[in-house]
């Protein structure tokens, strides 16, 4: 056993992920309690643990760590432990207290759901896991919270599980090529499961692989000693395991091409989705991406270049920022635009953390990526359990049947607006602007071939990102009443939802303007915080930019990329505004003008074909392969060649062998005498 | 320690078996379960308390053409003993409502009466139902006991002829409980079961004489000490692969376990396939690992690769299926490839996952054909088609079901993931230290299986507990406390273990490391 711990009580870090998982223990038997105190009991479980998360936080931003280690698998000698360093922290905390919000938020969502006691367990245990991933130090024990959390949304996203018309997603007997486009709960919870499990079966992989040079899971262990790193570079295989690693992530961060599961995950109550997007699940894969990325690049400097592993990274990052944005803006179902939205914000922490790989200034995409991680869990959080109080009220997860909301719920009116300005990344006063105009920076500096066309994509995806929020904004608040609509409010159904409901997203939605108004400072205070955390751990030193020359507080910004940023947030923002705000024109009419527009279009509403070529690929083909091995070799050859053949061969070896009972002696005897001379020769030989 | 712990944890079955068909007969089904509850947990407090302290071993004088009739408990055999006895001892509970179930079934069929599905509410009051019922009682557990102590002797065994008797005595029973009372052609089954298995084990004796006369003796010991000729060792061992690859069911000698499991009645096959088919495994490490390891180094790429194909085969075949107990069955076949694979990998952490297989394959497949048994009896069903949606309806159940599904598709924190990882990073340390890329390519092709595996046990759990319910089984309810708690048992079981595996890893590893000589 060993301790070392300075700046804070371990005990409290151990807390932080054991509370959740003692509370989803404990669930089932409150809730036999009278009153089914559940609900409270969860959201006492969450709070207890988001307070133990932020007592760590004092010494965390003093820069100290806590390191502690207990004896688990003795025979293999691992230990289990946790590290609260700076980074882990500050990410416990995000998931703490959002985590928290939406709790609160789903006691008003779940209330008179059938199996709440399922439910909390599941959030419980969703939350428990996602902290042992944050907390833990060393990769089996990351497992163990990564398998959890996709257990967990396993769990939830099917929670409907008796797979009623209205919790399906998508439209109902639309197909593309060939593959229904339209899915039950308990379907989209194994898809969710298995398709992660791909890029999990990666991740254990590359663990193995580091395993296997490295004898240690332990991320201070890897850093502390880095001859493994020279055995495996010289075998070839220090990139590939990272890549593999980082394919847990591309899996459970829903990045191409293991992006598809994000969409039909939305079967699940939205709580359930808000959680999954802003604070655990796929939050996850850009978390491990931002533990590994330093150590990778430490090797870097210590002669060991792995460039091809943050190439691969920001790449990846890119093309699913660009792809998933352009499906948001054509798809009618409010939730599964806030899923494309995720994926490509996702995208945009990728390539930040990858191109900071790339570039002499690691600290600045590295901060530059985790803030965005933080200012989306605020914004998304917002924007997801807003968008649950309309489907709550409207009956409806299809936009075209909202429209004209905002007289009707003038909060959640709002309360989008604030979190959409910051999806959209409206300048100088949202949290996702400054998050935003980092990546961009830090894209824009990182030099060498790839800059150019990665901050292209990460432009034109800012001006789809401001279109599609505003699209959304638009469809549901704006326009007149749709026919839906206009049912619900004859029967009092459109009304604002009750305080513990608004109330969470409505303190996400401020938080998201509040701390984007003085942003800057706080993702300087984030940048000089991370720097001296890469310094101190890994020992990597980042160049310190030059001064842009802009004018006042302008003047630590990039100008490239702070016009890019207006400009990308005035083109998208306003065309949307157009369309869908103001109505001055019909996207439909421009959509159908001319069959350039058509086409592109339809390749946007069908996923770009991906999801409909895996399911062939990798659902229908195994399949069919399955069933024709299983009819033709299986049941012929092997059941009735072998079983019934035997038997057949059995039935006509004891006919022969009766006929040969035929009582002549010499028969007999003439066999007996072959047999000994066999057996003579048999034994000479 | 208790004297002749492990004489009495393995005989003491046998003895009382008499016994349990005398109480059945004559006091009902009740009294001759617990009279074989009793003796079985008895049998496996010995065996747990061997264990704990460190393994045990007896030796008793037997004829001198053998050698002596030892008792080992070591390292490699505890798992293995106490997952059987722990297997047997809580399905003695769980057999109860099943075969009462069952034996009811048979005497209306017999009598030519038919009764609605449910209540059998036709039977009630039927002349010598009650006899019929205490009669098949008592002779189900004696059968039940004998079979329970031919396993546990086998894994005990120090000597080549006894392992052969061992082996070849948890047949019979096995044979007559299928026999008696499967379902479907339950005779033919049977011989079945009895010919391919009887058939594997003579090519098992067959390379157990050769090494036996070649080393001078059958002892283990004996075996181990004589200098066995590289070519005999090498026939014998493949001998004895093959023997035992019938009774693992491994791929291409698979052909007898989809019936058997499908026929047998469900706790036997809850026996038959987390316990019994296993125990090839066991005799892997023990007679070609342990006796022959010129030999096992040898072949360890051939099983590796057999055990591949196991696996993905048996997981695809899986999928096709519509019985549950059928599919279970290619489950249990995909599972064993698992092993092989482990065993094949030839490393220390590889073997001694491939050990935690075996603890976590009975736990997990234990809670799933627990739970076919229960479709059965509740559902009046074993066909996914005609289930669905029952999640509601039997929560129990399927929150064990569910445990059970994910310990075989090796989700933490259920032991089917400690067994998981320790299984493929050997694989991957034996590709790597060797440069061999077929190793490497049957590690990724191993890791992908396990998708497979994933696949089809999500789905059964989609088409068994969630989605509409159909109309007929509107009444399903969770079934009474003698199912419900053996469930709760193991599917506590696996999780504890899955967080805390030392229990059995302490012993396993470095047995493993000494046989390896690492």
């Amino acid at each position: 056993m060993a301790t070392e711990a300075i700046g804070g009580d371990p005990a409290l870090a151990w807390l932080v992920w054991v509370l959740p998982f003692a509370g989803a223990l404990v669930i089932p038997a409150v809730a036999r309690l009278r009153g089914s105190p559940a609900g409270y009991a969860a959201v006492g479980v969450a709070l207890a643990s988001a307070l133990c998360a932020a007592s760590l936080l004092p010494g965390a931003l003093g820069g100290a760590e806590v390191h502690h280690q207990v004896s688990w698998i003795a025979a293999v000698g691992l230990d289990a432990g946790v590290l609260a360093d700076p980074l882990s922290v500050i990410m416990a905390n995000v998931v703490a207290w959002i985590s928290l919000l939406i709790v609160i938020y789903s006691t008003g969502y779940m209330r008179g759901e059938r199996d709440y006691v399922r439910f909390w367990f599941w959030m419980l245990f969703f939350i428990g896991s996602m902290q042992l991933i944050v907390l833990s130090d060393n990769l089996l024990q990351v497992f163990f919270g990564w398998e959890g959390v996709g257990l967990a949304s396993y769990g939830l996203i099917s929670f409907w599980y008796r797979d009623k018309k209205k919790d399906h997603v998508g439209t109902e007997g639309r197909t593309v090529l060939g593959m229904l486009d339209y899915y039950s709960p308990t379907h989209a919870g194994m898809k969710a499961f298995v398709m992660t499990k791909i890029g999990d079966i990666m991740m254990l992989a590359g663990m193995f692989l580091i395993f296997a040079y490295a004898g240690t899971f332990g991320f201070r262990e890897l850093v502390a000693e880095t001859a493994w790193a020279a055995e495996m570079s010289a075998a070839g295989l220090l990139v590939p395991a990272f890549v593999l690693l980082f394919g847990g992530a591309v899996g459970k961060s829903a990045q191409f091409p293991l992006n598809e599961w994000l969409l039909e995950a939305m079967t699940g109550p939205t709580a359930v989705s808000a959680l999954i997007h802003a604070a655990t699940m796929v939050k996850a894969g850009v978390f491990l991406v931002a533990r590994i990325g330093p150590i990778v690049f430490a090797l870097g400097a210590a002669g060991l270049l792995a460039d091809q592993f943050f190439e691969i990274v920001a790449w990846t990052g890119a093309i699913t920022a660009l792809l998933l944005a352009t499906q948001g803006m054509v798809n009618r179902e409010i939730k599964k635009v806030l899923a494309y939205s995720t994926g490509s914000q996702i995208g945009y922490m990728m390539m930040a953390l990858g191109v900071a790989g790339l570039s002499h200034q690691y600290a600045d995409g590295y901060t530059a990526g985790f803030f965005h991680l933080v200012s989306h869990a605020m914004f998304k959080a917002s924007l997801f359990m807003a968008a649950g109080s309309l489907l709550h009220v409207v009956g409806s997860r299809f936009m075209d049947q909202m429209g004209g909301l905002r007289d009707r719920m003038r909060k959640t009116h709002a309360f989008m607006w604030a979190a959409g300005l910051g999806l959209m990344g409206a300048p100088f006063i949202t949290t996702g602007f400054w998050s935003k105009d980092a990546i961009f920076a830090a894209v824009y500096e990182s030099g060498g071939w790839w800059a150019t066309p990665l901050f292209a994509i990460a432009v034109l995806t800012a001006v789809i990102t401001a279109f599609y929020t505003m699209r959304m904004i638009g469809m549901v608040f704006y326009g007149p009443k749709s026919a839906h609509a206009q049912e619900a409010d004859k029967a009092g159904l459109l009304h604002e939802a009750p305080l513990s409901m608004w109330a969470p997203y409505g303190i996400l939605a401020v938080l998201t303007i509040g701390i984007g108004i003085i942003g800057l400072s706080a993702e300087e205070g984030l940048h000089h915080l991370f720097d001296e955390y890469l310094v101190h751990t890994f020992g990597i030193h980042s160049a310190h930019g030059e001064p842009s020359g802009l004018p006042g507080f302008l003047s630590a910004l990039n100008p490239a990329a702070l016009g890019a940023s207006l400009v990308a947030f005035g083109a998208g923002a306003g065309l949307g505004y157009i369309f869908y705000v103001a109505r001055w024109a019909d996207p439909a009419r421009v959509v159908g003008s001319n069959p350039l527009f058509r086409g592109v279009h339809a390749l946007f509403l069908n996923r770009w074909y991906i999801n409909a070529a895996i399911y062939w690929c990798f659902v229908a083909a195994p399949l069919w392969v399955s069933r024709a091995v299983y009819r033709y070799f299986e049941r012929t050859a092997v059941d009735h060649g072998m079983n019934i053949g035997l038997e057949r061969a059995a039935g006509w070896g004891a006919r022969v062998v009766q006929g040969t009972q035929t009582g002549v002696s010499q028969s007999y005897l003439f066999v007996f005498g072959a047999g000994i001379l066999f057996v003579v020769m048999v034994l000479v030989i | 320690m208790t004297e002749f712990a492990l004489l009495q944890a393995v005989f003491i079955p046998l003895l009382l078996s008499p016994a349990a068909y005398l109480v059945g007969r004559r006091y009902g089904t009740g009294a001759a379960m617990w009279v074989a509850f009793g003796t079985l947990l008895y049998s496996t407090a010995l065996v747990v308390a061997a264990a704990a302290q460190g393994g045990a071993e007896e030796r008793y004088p037997w004829t001198s053409h053998f050698g002596e009739f030892g008792m080992l408990l070591d390292g490699l055999a505890s798992p293995f003993a106490i997952m059987i006895y722990v297997l047997c001892t809580i399905l003695a509970l769980y057999s109860r409502p099943y075969m009462v179930h069952k034996f009811r079934e048979q005497f209306a069929e017999e009598r030519g009466i038919t009764v609605s599905h449910g209540g059998h509410s036709g039977l009630e009051g039927q002349e010598g139902l009650d006899e019929y019922v205490r009669a098949k009682s008592g002779l189900y557990y004696a059968l039940y006991m004998v079979f329970s102590m031919g396993m546990l002797g086998t894994v005990l065994a120090t000597n080549l002829i006894e392992f052969y008797v061992f082996f070849e005595f948890m047949l019979v029973p096995g044979f007559f409980l299928v026999a008696l009372w499967g379902d479907g052609p339950r005779r033919r089954i049977g011989l079945m079961f009895l010919f391919w298995t009887h058939a594997g084990a003579v090519v098992l004796l067959l390379g157990f004489l050769m090494i036996g006369l070649t080393a001078g003796g059958f002892d283990f010991e004996a075996v181990r000490a004589a200098d066995i000729p590289p070519d005999i060792a090498l026939v014998s061992a493949v001998a004895i692969a093959v023997g035992l690859g019938v009774k693992l069911a491994v791929f291409m000698f698979h052909v007898w376990l989809p019936y058997v499991h499908g026929s047998a009645p469900t706790p036997i096959s809850a026996l038959l396939s987390p316990a019994m088919i296993g125990i090839g495994a066991y005799g892997i490490f023990r007679l070609i690992v342990e006796l022959l390891p010129g030999a096992f180094a040898d072949m360890a790429i051939w099983l590796h690769v057999w055990g591949i194909a196991t696996m993905i085969y048996g997981g695809a075949m899986a999928l096709m299926q519509d019985d549950v107990k059928r599919l279970l069955a290619y489950s249990s076949i995909s599972q064993m490839g698992y092993l092989l694979f482990g065993i094949g990998s030839g490393s220390v952490l590889g073997m001694a996952g491939a050990e935690m297989m075996y603890v976590t394959h009975a736990l997990g497949k234990g809670l799933l054909f627990m739970t076919a048994g229960i479709l059965i009896v509740r559902a009046g069903t074993r066909s996914l088609t005609r289930l669905g949606g029952l999640a509601g309806k039997m929560p129990v159940t399927a929150v064990c079901a569910v445990i059970g599904a994910l310990t075989i598709a090796g989700v933490p924190p259920t032991s089917g993931f400690m067994g998981e990882w320790l299984l493929f990073y050997g694989a991957l340390e034996t590709a790597l230290e060797e440069g061999s890329t077929l190793r490497a390519v049957t590690f990724g092709l191993g890791l992908l299986a396990t998708a497979l595996t994933m696949s089809y046990m999500l789905w059964m759990l989609k088409r068994i507990f969630f989605g509409k319910t159909p109309e007929h089984l509107s009444h399903a309810r969770d079934p009474g406390w003698h199912m419900k708690a053996p469930m709760m048992v193991l599917a506590g079981f696996t999780v504890v273990l899955g967080i805390y595996p030392d229990i059995f890893l302490a012993g396993i590893v470095p047995y493993m490391g000494g046989v390896l000589g690492a």
